[in-house]
């Protein structure tokens, strides 16, 4: 029973990395059809470096995304601590606003977001974009925040006072570095969410402004170009070294406090 | 404190959702000249033009596959990696397995048409044994969709499934077992109910996106890819009947609510220990 | 000259009293316990004196200044909580110097002064290692040099011995009390463990739903017991519920007598015995010493080494319990009817 169980991962681990490793080997294909076999180039990663559409369209990206995690984990954070220690009413309600954004399928969001922002005069574009990614990151924010505050004593901060602290230093000089790990997380996370969000940026998106796989998308209704392999294939090795940086960093916190 | 999280929530989620509610009633967009119009349309549009009521079944087909592959794959292989594997390679494993969900969605889908290509992968490897076959015309087709959605929402539902099976105490199963109970009995009367949470948790995880997916159906399905997901996107971004949209899109919607309500029990009680 | 004055604090969750017009003053110097099962109002008790509870009534003084309402930073107090609560991100020695550096005491003279705490602890050398990788014995010793170096007005400790295994906590004890003389601290302890309060303490303070049952010193309390729950809090006791007639009391059929004054007659009192006031004699073996005695028949016996411990029937159904010491080895059977016997000054009347 055991091997087959193990088999059966291995099927399904298999199953998972087969489109990404084919598609990842045609990068290097020089074919412009990918007709196989394969004949090994780094050709189409230089054609890249020539094509401004999609380097425009890589460095807003770039920039949508770290501007959404700044504002997301800023904001996330702050919010985390209020529902995290405050107690007041309505406390269940705000918990409860931070569901919609996660169980909304994109489509919905990202249609109102563009009814919205029209009507009221927001516009299209970076900026747009900026908030509806912030939005849809925030939840995820207070969450991985709030789960790092949960297992943040209060003690610490009533020591912190006990030995002469006041409320706002022992908040800096104990909390803030506990949760320190939580909030670049949190951050990290938010950058990835943004960085690989396609519906919502493809309605928010502005003829000439646009973000990396909106244009891949494009690209792709149009025809294909290998080009469009060379990118993406750099998208996906970005998306798992962050998402190898939050697990290390994850790991790093559980760990401390597995000794106890 | 909460101002700024939430007034960015209002402004971008809720105040969009009750513009758009508005939107949905209005007969013609309101960014045409004339007076605004209410109706109330764009609801019985269903009925108006029965074509749809096929779009959205289709939707729902691709639902349903979608998550009854997820099942029948991710169950057995969350069971293996709660039961099957230990330690050490079992963190590598989940990792492996949840790695690919982190990375973009839009690409993973563009990787199967490498796969599926008349000349892909697929079809390439099968000429090598066939030479003289026809294309295997892969791509462009329902199921090619069900793959690419299946590969992309598969990682949920192991999760969701591991999170309730690896809360099943071994003891249980040993004591069945012990009872003479063997593997078909010791699936279904013990393994199965106590998973039950978990597959229903990543079913409507899984259900829920799929219906209004757009993207996947366009890149994989073609032109035979049309379901709710792609009729909405083209009110916006095509016939600019906004209303239209809106009203759809709101449709959509109260079906997902009804669905959550319905599931809501199951989802709640998920992450419970048994015993 | 007491150290902490409490007078008079009440405080109210909800419908709950935690706390109930409690007064109790703390002598500077003093190893004071506050003794109780939990719910009783000990911990509020210590966190009101520390300031992170603000009583609805009553006042706090801190050598002789009113502190009720001083926010718990500018009190000058040191604590050792349950947890511990280190600093995980700081090292022993940062976390040690916390207080004084608070205090504007840096650099070389924090640091000649941390060492010295640590070494009162019996820390040295662990400088830089951070919490995580220390043991829970060595990170409650750090939690006690962070308290102490400051040399604060009050050292207050909240069961910080509870998280330890039987062993470590017994050398706590004798750690902690060798500390506290040390230092002259003034000292006040939680704790529902009154085998801990009776070693450590040179005055202790029971608890029970909020009010104080009894205060004084260990020896007092137990010989003394005002109550049946401070009775059988502290210690184990033996009741007997009786009427009082001509200046005993009448218990069934039989009179006991005790040494201090006794209500009026007709008045149903309870009386409390302590186990190993009691001596078990074999019926026939004499016939008493003018003292107390009841007639019983053994029930269970449990051998523990050092003590012997026998459950009988006493009369009219009343369980009884005799702790005998086993020095020469003689024991009763279950079953055997015996007499026993004890001295009218180890009779308490209750008060309740």
């Amino acid at each position: 029973m055991r091997t087959l169980g193990i088999g059966w991962l291995m099927v399904v681990v298999g199953f998972l990395y087969l489109p990404i490793s084919v598609m990842m080997l045609m990068s290097f294909n020089a074919s412009p059809f990918y007709t196989l076999p394969i004949e090994w180039t780094g050709h189409w990663f230089a054609q890249l470096a020539q094509n401004e559409r999609l380097l425009d369209a890589g460095r807003n990206s770039l920039l949508v995304a770290t501007v959404t995690a700044v504002i997301a984990t800023i904001c996330g954070t702050t919010a985390a601590l209020v529902l995290g220690r405050g107690t007041f009413r309505g406390k269940r309600l705000f918990q409860i606003l931070l569901l919609p954004p996660m169980a909304i399928p994109w489509l919905i969001i990202g249609t109102a977001m563009l009814v919205f922002f029209h009507w009221s005069g927001i516009g299209r574009g970076l900026h747009a974009m900026i908030l509806g990614h912030v939005a849809l990151s925030l939840p995820y924010v207070v969450l991985v925040v709030g789960t790092g505050i949960q297992t943040l004593k209060p003690e610490l901060e009533e020591a912190a006072m006990s030995l002469g602290s006041t409320p706002a230093h022992a908040f800096f000089a104990v909390t803030l570095p506990g949760l320190m790990q939580s909030i670049i997380a949190a951050g990290l996370f938010a950058f990835a969410v943004s960085l690989d969000q396609f519906v919502v940026s493809y309605f928010l998106a502005k003829p000439g402004v646009t973000t990396l796989p909106v244009e891949i998308y494009s690209s792709i209704r149009k025809g294909f170009t290998p080009e469009i392999n060379a990118i993406s294939t750099l998208l996906l090795g970005v998306s798992m070294v962050l998402v190898l940086a939050f697990a290390w960093l994850s790991n790093l916190g559980s760990a401390a406090h597995e000794r106890r | 404190m909460l101002l700024p999280t939430y007034g960015i929530l209002a402004i971008s989620v809720f105040l969009p959702l009750a513009v758009m509610a508005f939107f949905s009633i209005l007969k013609r967009s309101p960014f045409d000249p004339g007076p605004l119009t209410f109706t109330i349309d764009n609801y019985l549009v269903f009925a108006r033009r029965p074509y749809l009521i096929d779009v959205a079944w289709t939707s729902i087909q691709l639902g349903l596959w979608t998550t009854g592959a997820c099942v029948a794959i991710g169950l057995p292989a969350a069971l293996a990696l709660a039961k099957a594997t230990r330690g050490q390679s079992q963190k590598i494993l989940f990792f492996l397995i949840i790695l690919p969900f982190w990375s973009n969605g839009l690409v993973r889908i563009f990787s199967w048409t490498m796969v599926l290509r008349d000349g892909g992968v697929l079809d390439y490897a099968y000429h090598q044994l066939f030479p003289s076959a026809a294309p295997l015309g892969l791509l462009y087709s329902f199921p090619a969709i069900v793959i690419g959605l299946v590969h992309a929402y598969l990682p949920y539902m192991i999760l969701t499934c591991y999170l309730s099976v690896s809360a099943i105490d071994d003891q249980f199963l040993e004591a069945a077992r012990s009872l003479g109970a063997r593997w078909p009995t010791l699936f279904l009367k013990i393994i199965l109910p106590l998973a039950m949470p978990g597959i229903v948790a990543g079913s409507v995880l899984i259900f829920v996106p799929v219906i209004g997916s757009f993207m996947e159906p366009r890149i994989l399905g073609g032109k035979t890819g049309v379901t709710m997901g792609t009729v909405i996107e083209d009110q916006f971004t095509q016939a600019f009947n906004w209303p239209l949209g809106s009203a759809m899109s709101f449709v959509m919607l109260g079906f997902i609510l009804v669905l959550f309500g319905t599931f809501a029990g199951a989802l709640k009680t998920r992450p419970v220990a048994a015993a | 000259m007491s150290a902490v004055d409490i007078a008079g604090v009440a405080k109210t969750y909800g419908p709950v009293a935690v706390l109930d017009h409690v007064s109790i003053d703390f002598e500077a110097g003093r190893f004071t316990s506050l003794l109780g099962p939990s719910g009783s109002g000990k911990t509020t008790l210590l966190r009101i004196v520390a300031g992170f509870v603000i009583p609805d009534l009553g006042t706090v003084r801190i050598r002789g200044e009113d502190v009720t309402a001083m926010p718990v930073w500018k009190r000058d107090i040191g604590i050792v909580f349950q947890s511990y609560a280190l600093f995980p991100h700081m090292s022993v020695m940062g976390n040690v110097v916390f207080g004084l550096n608070r205090r504007g005491i840096r650099g070389a003279e924090a640091r000649r002064r941390a060492a010295e705490a640590l070494e009162t602890v019996r820390l040295t050398g662990f400088d830089d290692r951070r919490p995580k990788q220390l043991s829970g014995g060595q990170q409650q010793r750090v939690a006690l040099a962070r308290a102490i170096v400051t040399r604060p007005k009050v050292l207050l400790l909240d069961e910080p011995l509870s998280a330890l295994d039987r062993r470590l906590r017994q050398e706590m004890q004798v750690e902690l009390l060798r500390i506290q003389r040390e230092s002259g601290l003034t000292t006040i302890f939680v704790t529902h463990d009154q085998e801990e309060a009776l070693t450590l303490s040179d005055r202790i303070a029971i608890l029970d739903k909020g009010r104080i049952i009894q205060q004084g010193e260990p020896s007092a309390i137990y010989e003394r017991p005002r109550t049946r729950f401070a009775a059988s809090f502290l210690g184990d006791a033996n009741f007997l519920s009786g009427t009082v007639v001509r200046g005993a009391v009448r218990v069934g059929n039989v009179t006991v007598r005790c040494d201090g004054a006794l209500p009026a007659d007709g008045t149903t009192v309870t009386l409390a015995v302590r186990p190993e006031r009691m001596a078990m004699v074999a019926l026939g073996d004499g016939h008493g010493d003018g003292g107390n005695a009841v007639m019983g028949v053994v029930h269970t016996v449990t051998y523990a080494g050092a003590v012997t411990t026998y459950r009988l029937d006493g009369p009219g159904g009343l369980a009884l319990r005799v702790f005998v010491q086993n020095r020469d080895g003689t024991r009763f059977a279950p079953g055997s009817e015996v007499r026993l016997q004890w001295s009218p000054a180890d009779t308490v009347c209750l008060e309740d």
